[in-house]
C-alpha cells in the first residue's frame, strides 16, 4: 500500500512512448547480437567434425614440389625451419609427421581375390587426434616378441578411388567402410637387410588426410629395425608438419607459407579462410547489434534522466519526509528491470525463431547446429550489464537529489 | 534520539560580508551560539528576508549553504550520512515547511499516509480524529490541489505529526489560520510534543502559534 502511493505519485511523468522506443531499439540490437552468435555457432559446427585433421584449427603443411624431385633433404623441414614455424604467433602447437623409412607392401583378400600394393605409412603425435579409434596403440609383447595387430587409419579418398575407379572398371566388388574394417590386411615390411610381415586392420577413415596413419609407437619401433642407415648417420627430418593454429584463415598464415615456399594440404586453408571470413562477417553483424544496443542503452538512460528530472521535486519531497534514496529509486529499478526482462525475452524468442528457420536448411546439408544455451547466456550477461548500468545511473542521480547539508 | 541542537556561529552564505549590518548584527541566532534543548518551546521571531526558512532548512539538513556549525548532541550534522538523515527524519525530527510540500495530485489521506506508512506511527483512527479536530475530515478524499491554503496547512500539520520526534520544527504553522484554528492546531501540536517529551521550534513573522513559549529568539 505504502509502495503503491509512492508509485502512484512517481509514475505520472513516465513517457510510454520513450520507453517503448528504447524497448524496440534494444530489442533490435540484442536480437541481432544473439541471432548472429547463434548462427555463427550453428554454422561453425561444420568444421567441428570428429576427425581432428579437418577441424578448422589444424593445417597440414609441406614444402612445394618443383619439377621432379628425387627425394633427399630438400623437401624436408630442417630443425631451424621447424623452430621458425613454431615461433610464429599464430601457431599454437606443432606436430611432425614421421614417415616409414622402409619398404611396405600390403595385401588383402576380398571375396577370394587377392590384392597387393606397395604402401607408405606415416604417424603423427597422438595429441593431434581428437578421437582415437578403439585400440589405437601398438606395443609388441616384450616377453614372447608377439606382434599385435597393426591399427591403420586410411584416407576416405582411397576407398572412394578403389570403389568407383578401380573396382568399377575391373569388375571387383565394392566395399563399405564397415566391411573393409573387418578384412585383415597383411603388411610386409622390409629394409636394412631384414624382412617381416604382420597383420593389420583398417580401424578408421579420414576424409581429408591423404595418408595411411599408424600409431607413432609402431613407426619408431619399425624405423629402428628396418630403416636403411643414412650415409652421414643423421636421422631424417619430417617432410610434413601438422599445425594447430589460433585463427585459421589468418592472412598472416598464408603470407608466411607463400614466403617460405610451403603449401597446406587439401582445403584446410580454404575452410580456414571460409571460417575466418565467417567470423569477420559475424563480428561485423555483432558489432552492429552492440552499437544499436549501446544506443538503446543511452536512450533508456536519457529517458530515465528526463523522468527523474521531471520528478525531481517529488523525489526531493519524498526524501524530505524520510524516504531513503533506495526506497524511491527502486520504483525506477522496477521499470528498468521489467523493460529489460521483456526485451531479453523478446530477443531470445527472435533468436530461437531464426534458429528454427535456418536449422531446416542446415539440416539438409547435414549440419546439426548447436544448442542455444550459449547465446541465451550471453543475452543474459549483456542484459545484466545494461541493467546494472541503468541501475547505477539511477542510483547516482537519486542520491544527488537527496536533501543533505553536504558542503 | 536528539536532546540538544546547537548552532555555532551559523550564518547563511547569502549574508557573508554583512556581519556588521542589519539583520545580522541584531540577530540573536546568526553568528551566535544558540542551544535548543528538550523539552522547551522556542519561538523564532523574524521579519521577512531575515533567513527564517533558511534556518529551518539548515536544522532539518536540507540545505548546507551556511558558515559555522550545527550540532545534534555535539555531532556536526554536515557529516551525517544519508541513512542517518533518513533515520532522523523518520524518528527524531519532524518538520512543517512553510511551503507545506504536499503532493497536489494525492488526496488528503494519501498525503498523510505517504508519511505515516513510512513511520508506522499513527493509526488510521488517530489520523481521522486529527482531521476531524482540524475540521477537514470531509476533505479526506479530496486532492490536495483542491484545498485552500489554510486547509493545506492543517493537512501538512497532521502529516508532520505522523512520526515520533524529539524536536518539531514548524515554519509559520498558522500563517493562514484564524485564531480558533490556531488554538486547535496549537493544542494538537502541544499534545503530541508532550507525548514525545519533545521540543517545539516555531517561527513566525507575525501570526504566532498559541503554545506556551519558553524562549523567544529574534532572528
Amino acid at each position: 500500500m505504502k509502495r503503491s502511493i509512492v508509485w502512484q505519485l512517481l509514475r505520472r511523468n513516465i513517457s510510454v512512448g520513450q520507453l517503448a522506443g528504447y524497448a524496440v531499439a534494444n530489442l533490435l540490437g540484442l536480437a541481432i547480437v544473439l541471432t548472429a552468435i547463434q548462427f555463427y555457432r550453428d554454422v561453425t559446427t561444420v568444421w567441428e567434425s570428429e576427425d581432428s585433421f579437418i577441424s578448422r584449427d589444424y593445417l597440414i603443411i609441406s614444402k612445394r614440389v618443383e619439377g621432379i624431385s628425387l627425394g633427399g633433404s630438400d623437401h624436408e623441414f630442417s630443425q631451424a625451419e621447424v623452430a621458425d614455424i613454431e615461433s610464429q604467433p599464430w601457431v599454437r602447437k606443432l606436430g611432425r609427421f614421421t614417415a616409414a623409412e622402409f619398404n611396405v607392401s600390403a595385401g588383402l583378400e576380398i571375396w577370394g581375390r587377392g590384392m597387393s600394393t606397395a604402401l607408405f605409412l606415416e604417424a603423427i603425435p597422438d595429441e593431434f587426434f581428437d578421437v582415437k579409434p578403439a585400440g589405437w596403440s601398438w606395443e609388441p609383447d616384450s616377453v614372447s616378441g608377439h606382434l599385435p595387430v597393426l591399427p591403420i587409419i586410411m584416407s576416405k579418398d582411397y576407398l572412394t578411388l578403389y570403389n568407383f575407379g578401380f573396382a568399377a572398371s575391373r569388375g571387383y566388388p565394392q566395399v563399405s567402410e564397415a566391411t573393409i574394417g573387418m578384412i585383415p590386411v597383411r603388411v610386409s615390411i622390409s629394409g636394412n637387410g631384414r624382412q617381416m610381415s604382420l597383420m593389420g586392420r583398417i580401424v578408421g577413415f579420414s576424409s581429408r588426410l591423404n595418408t595411411f596413419a599408424v600409431p607413432a609407437e609402431f613407426l619408431s619401433w619399425a624405423n629402428e629395425r628396418f630403416a636403411d642407415p643414412t650415409p652421414d648417420g643423421t636421422l631424417s627430418q619430417p617432410s610434413r608438419l601438422i599445425l594447430e593454429v589460433n585463427k585459421p584463415g589468418d592472412p598472416a598464415i598464408q603470407a608466411y607459407l607463400e614466403d617460405h615456399g610451403y603449401e597446406s594440404a587439401g582445403d584446410k586453408a580454404d575452410s580456414g579462410r571460409a571460417s575466418y571470413f565467417l567470423s569477420i562477417v559475424t563480428g561485423v553483424v555483432i558489432a552492429v547489434g552492440v552499437v544499436i544496443s549501446l544506443l538503446a542503452f543511452f536512450i533508456l538512460l536519457l529517458s530515465i534522466y528526463l523522468l527523474l528530472q521531471k520528478n525531481r521535486e517529488k523525489l526531493r519531497s519524498l526524501m524530505m519526509l524520510g524516504y531513503t534514496p533506495g526506497s524511491v529509486a527502486r520504483h525506477y529499478y522496477a521499470i528498468v528491470a521489467v523493460i529489460n526482462g521483456c526485451v531479453l525475452a523478446g530477443a531470445i524468442v527472435f533468436m530461437l525463431v531464426g534458429r528454427h528457420l535456418w536449422h531446416a536448411q542446415l539440416a539438409e546439408i547435414g549440419v546439426k547446429g548447436s544448442a542455444p544455451w550459449v547465446a541465451i547466456l550471453i543475452g543474459f550477461c549483456i542484459m545484466a550489464l545494461i541493467t546494472a548500468g541503468n541501475i547505477l545511473a539511477i542510483r547516482r542521480n537519486v542520491r544527488r537529489t537527496f536533501p543533505h547539508p553536504r558542503r | 534520539m536528539i536532546d540538544k541542537i546547537t548552532l555555532e556561529k551559523t550564518l547563511p552564505q547569502v549574508f557573508a560580508g554583512m556581519e556588521n549590518d542589519q539583520p545580522v548584527c541584531l540577530s540573536q541566532v546568526w553568528l551566535q551560539d544558540v542551544e535548543f534543548a528538550r523539552p522547551d518551546y522556542y519561538m523564532v521571531e523574524a521579519e521577512s528576508g531575515t533567513g527564517k526558512s533558511s534556518l529551518c532548512s539548515y536544522i532539518y539538513g536540507s540545505r548546507g549553504d551556511y558558515s559555522g556549525r550545527i550540532l545534534f548532541d555535539g555531532h556536526d550534522v554536515s557529516e551525517f550520512s544519508i541513512n542517518r538523515w533518513c533515520e532522523i527524519r523518520q524518528r527524531a525530527l519532524a518538520y512543517l515547511p512553510q511551503e507545506m510540500q504536499l503532493f497536489p495530485e494525492l488526496t488528503v489521506m494519501e498525503n498523510i499516509e505517504i508519511k505515516n506508512r513510512l513511520t508506522g506511527c499513527k493509526s488510521r483512527k488517530w489520523i481521522l480524529d486529527a482531521l476531524e479536530r482540524l475540521e477537514i475530515a470531509v476533505k479526506a478524499d479530496v486532492p490536495a490541489a483542491k484545498l485552500s491554503v489554510g486547509q493545506q496547512q492543517r493537512v501538512a500539520i497532521v502529516r508532520a505529526l505522523c512520526q515520533p520526534f524529539d524536536f518539531i520544527l514548524i515554519d509559520e504553522p498558522v500563517s493562514h489560520l484564524d485564531q480558533r484554528n490556531n488554538t486547535i492546531v496549537a493544542n494538537l501540536i502541544r499534545e503530541e510534543a508532550e507525548a514525545n517529551s519533545a521540543s517545539v521550534i516555531a517561527t513566525s513573522v507575525g501570526n504566532k502559534i498559541n503554545i506556551p513559549i519558553t524562549h523567544t529568539l529574534k532572528l
